[in-house]
């Protein structure tokens, strides 16, 4: 027990230790906020820098790389309306009409707050339950990896604002991107022209920089001279009733964050979209309408996205399988510092697990104080001249989509998607849905044909279990029940079972 | 006459002493090392381990850089389309060998000149604790008694495991399901979840969770058991008649562009021989759960031509592949 102890402590009594989270916090923070740089990518450059160093030293900056980064990725959601990470892409839908409506600096330290709200459910999640958790994400079959990818998808139902159909096209167009590249199954090309660079497939990174990214600094140059909002800087911290009212929300949205991230191939970004539907189905009061600067669709995906972190460490510290990308890099860290991450890890190198959720501890309370700094500044960005602030954001954008690949045509790519997201814009329709179709469309066809090829391609076979596991069927009634909620057929049948409330 | 001759060859020699420098000092400038596959993946964690020991012996800078995708078809083809003078290093895997034969590509590893061909992995088959079968005649024999009911994890066309399975059904018959996977991570964790029956893997992938008792090991793909896997029998136990591919294992390798300079690959060879030969990286190897090669010049085109020629054409045998390896100029072995 005094062991156990000694290990959550170590990062917050060892001056070193502590400085090294420090420092990723901060780092991580806008590494985070600039779209295209990822904590992927910095956490496995790190790996080779951190190569001749101790081992917890090495973890201890990647810990506060990754709550830094994950967070990060509000900033430039609510003040640009540009996710700086997949994770943060619901983030924007609220943050930023919130920003537009002089309230950049609250929206921000909000965020804040929350973020660190569901790291701290994520880590005690961790702490209390990794094994039972880690045995839960090993129950879900590809039939059920199928089932969450069309639950997903089915969030187009909150996210397409104004029409459905478009929001459906949007849905299918970012599925059919997502599927270019190599066929999984048989390494054939698809939709790839015969173009090399295409086999590997369109990351979705490049296309949210472009559609979120360029698309928007374009759109904004419709207004170039609108007047700029002039952002109230006085009230930046939420209040303790303020955070107290948004708890209950706070841990369920924590929870789904925590069990989205466990699974791998699933990971902040679906959990924060779906944590947003959850909140906008289940709050039936916001503070505004949701879509125009509600508090709960700030902090539904923040604390979403947050709690995910914890869960993606679970797979990997007890089973030493990945639950995201990063942790992939992590993995390799630990086995390139001669440890072997697996089952007996927490056996054989407890310290490694107790280290883990310290550090993760010690990097949300850095997080809470560099988040709060210096918000008054970054509220200005708002108000900056758009003439400066747009050549800015094409820049970073293209800095940004060239470092995931080191690849130019990704760079044209993002371009031409960011003249397409603007058309879109213009006529209509949402970019949210094809980000999701693009993540999810890929997890949707891997899972499905895994699904089939283990019932022998025989329909029949996938079907039954479908009905006949317990968590499929659980799954399988979500989708239904989804699908009844969100057409006209449920409201029929309520105004039939209670004729008088109809009425009324 | 004399004195004319005599500053003539001064300035001839000075002339030369300049040139030789800048040939001598290769490397001037940071080198990109170009790793096909993802971060954290079993390539990158060889190539990040290995890189320190090679900047020591030569005494310059590697810049990793990773460009996955395409079963580094997109990487590997980065690197041949770069100037040949050493400065674009390809740390890559055997996927290449298999590019003519699947298609994916229209060169291999003899486009290149291979620098070290560093290490081999070895291969287990293994199966969650669970399973009713424990060794390879059991699963044979499952796999008999209902045909195309069990299910085998496969990372897709030209993966370790389709590949090896391409092999047992060249000299017997295993006929299973195959559900295909992202990789070796999303496989195991379908295996140790009961959601496939076995599944072909490298031990570096495997060993911990072997070690750890959620999997089993039902053979080693060798003709002897291996030291890190004690009593597992090794899988010509129950196919005798697969011992005409073996040893067979995935490998990494470093390789440069073809007509790279003569002293720049001699350079690269003597550097990487010493790095991979370092005790310390040996010890990496072994940890990892891999076999050391450190094969370089005719050895390594030897090694490498092996391979490609045992694999396609058992994989044409088992009609794993449609093309005949003749016809992309592949030997039989």
């Amino acid at each position: 027990m005094s062991d156990t102890l000694s290990y959550l402590l170590m990062a917050w009594s060892d001056p070193q230790l502590l400085m090294l989270t420090a420092l990723g916090t901060f780092a991580g923070i806008y590494i985070g906020a600039i779209p295209g740089l990822s904590v992927t990518m910095a956490v496995s450059i790190l790996v080779s820098f951190t190569f001749s160093w101790d081992v917890n030293d090495a973890l201890a900056l990647i810990v506060g790389i990754f709550i830094g980064g994950v967070y990060g990725g509000s900033r430039s959601a609510i003040l640009l309306n540009i996710p700086g990470a997949p994770s943060s892409v619901a983030t924007a839908f609220d943050g930023y009409p919130l920003a537009q409506q002089g309230e950049a600096g609250r929206a921000i330290g909000l965020s804040t707050v929350m973020s660190v709200v569901g790291g701290i459910v994520g880590t005690i999640m961790l702490a209390s339950a990794a094994p039972l958790i880690g045995e839960l994400a090993l129950r879900f079959a590809p039939r059920d990896y199928f089932l969450v990818a069309a639950i997903g998808l089915l969030l187009v139902g909150s996210l397409a604002e104004g029409s459905l159909a478009k929001g459906i096209f949007a849905a299918g167009l970012g599925a059919v991107i997502g599927l270019v590249g190599m066929d999984p199954v048989t390494a054939q090309g698809r939709f790839t022209l015969g173009q090399v660079e295409l086999m590997g497939g369109i990351h979705y990174v490049v296309l949210m920089i472009g559609l979120f990214g360029v698309a928007e600094a374009f759109y904004q140059l419709h207004n170039l001279d609108s007047p700029v909002v002039r952002q109230k800087v006085d009230k930046i911290l939420p209040s303790f009733a303020m955070v107290l009212k948004f708890l209950p929300l706070s841990i369920r949205t924590s929870i789904i964050g925590v069990i989205v991230g466990v699974l791998p191939g699933v990971g902040g970004d679906i959990a924060a979209l779906m944590a947003y539907d959850h909140a906008k189905r289940t709050v039936k009061n916001p503070s505004r309408p949701f879509g125009k600067g509600a508090y709960e669709g700030l902090v539904a995906p923040e604390t979403a996205n947050s709690a995910a972190v914890g869960g993606a460490y679970v797979p990997m510290l007890t089973l030493g399988m990945p639950g995201d990308a990063v942790t992939a890099v992590i993995i390799g860290a630990l086995v390139v510092h001669g440890l072997n991450p697996g089952p007996m890890l927490m056996v054989e190198n407890p310290h490694i697990f107790y280290f883990t959720v310290g550090n993760l501890l010690l990097a949300n309370v850095f997080l809470m104080i560099f988040g709060l700094m210096g918000i008054k500044l970054f509220a200005k960005f708002v108000e900056m001249p758009k003439a400066v602030l747009i050549p800015l954001i094409l820049v970073l954008c293209v800095v940004g989509t060239y470092s995931i690949n080191s690849s130019m045509t990704e760079v044209y790519w993002m371009l031409g998607f960011g003249v397409l997201g603007y058309l879109l814009k213009i006529f209509g329709f949402q970019m949210g849905p094809i980000i999701l179709g693009a993540i999810l469309g890929p997890l949707m066809d891997t899972s499905y044909r895994q699904a089939m090829s283990s019932a022998g391609d025989n329909p029949v076979e996938l079907l039954q279990g479908l009905v006949t596991s317990p968590l499929s069927l659980i799954l399988s009634a979500a989708v239904v029940l989804i699908l009844l909620g969100n057409t006209p057929l449920l409201k029929k049948l309520k105004s039939k079972l209670s004729p008088a409330s109809a009425r009324g | 006459m004399f004195k004319s001759l005599l500053t003539g060859a001064a300035l001839g020699l000075s002339a030369l002493t300049m040139a030789l420098p800048a040939h001598a000092e290769y490397p001037e400038r940071s080198i990109q090392a170009v790793i096909p596959w993802g971060a954290g993946g079993a390539t990158d964690n060889v190539m990040r381990s290995l890189t320190p020991y090679v900047e020591k012996e030569l005494g310059g800078k590697f810049i990793l850089n990773n460009r996955p995708g395409g079963t580094a078809v997109i990487g590997s083809t980065h690197v041949m389309q770069q100037r040949p003078n050493g400065y674009t290093v390809l740390l890559g895997a055997e996927n290449p060998q298999l590019y003519k034969v699947l298609k994916l590509a229209d060169f291999d590893y003899a486009d290149f000149y291979p620098v070290n061909i560093i290490g081999q992995n070895v291969v287990v088959i293994a199966a969650n604790a669970d399973a009713p079968f424990n060794n390879m005649a059991e699963l044979m024999a499952a796999a008999k008694a209902n045909p195309d009911t069990l299910r085998m994890g496969s990372t897709g066309a030209g993966g370790l495991p389709s590949t090896v399975s391409a092999m047992i059904n060249a000299v017997d018959e295993l006929k299973v399901r195959e559900v295909t996977f992202g990789g070796d991570g999303p496989g195991i964790t379908a295996l140790m979840g009961k959601h496939i029956d076995f599944m072909p893997l490298s031990l570096a992938a495997a060993r911990e969770l072997v070690r750890s008792g959620k999997l089993k090991a039902l053979a080693v793909f060798a003709t002897e058991e291996t030291p890190e896997l004690p009593g597992v029998e090794p899988i010509t136990k129950s196919l005798p008649a697969i011992a005409e591919y073996l040893p067979w294992g995935p490998f990494w390798g470093a390789f440069v562009h073809k007509d790279t300079p003569d002293d720049v690959k001699q350079k690269l060879v003597d550097a990487y021989a010493k790095a991979v030969a370092n005790p310390e990286f040996q010890g990496f190897l072994k940890n990892f759960g891999a076999q050391s090669l450190n094969l370089n010049g005719a050895e390594a085109e030897e090694f490498l031509k092996r391979w490609q020629s045992v694999t396609t054409w058992s994989m044409y045998k088992a009609k794993a592949i449609e093309i005949s390896p003749d016809s992309v100029g592949i030997a039989k072995p």
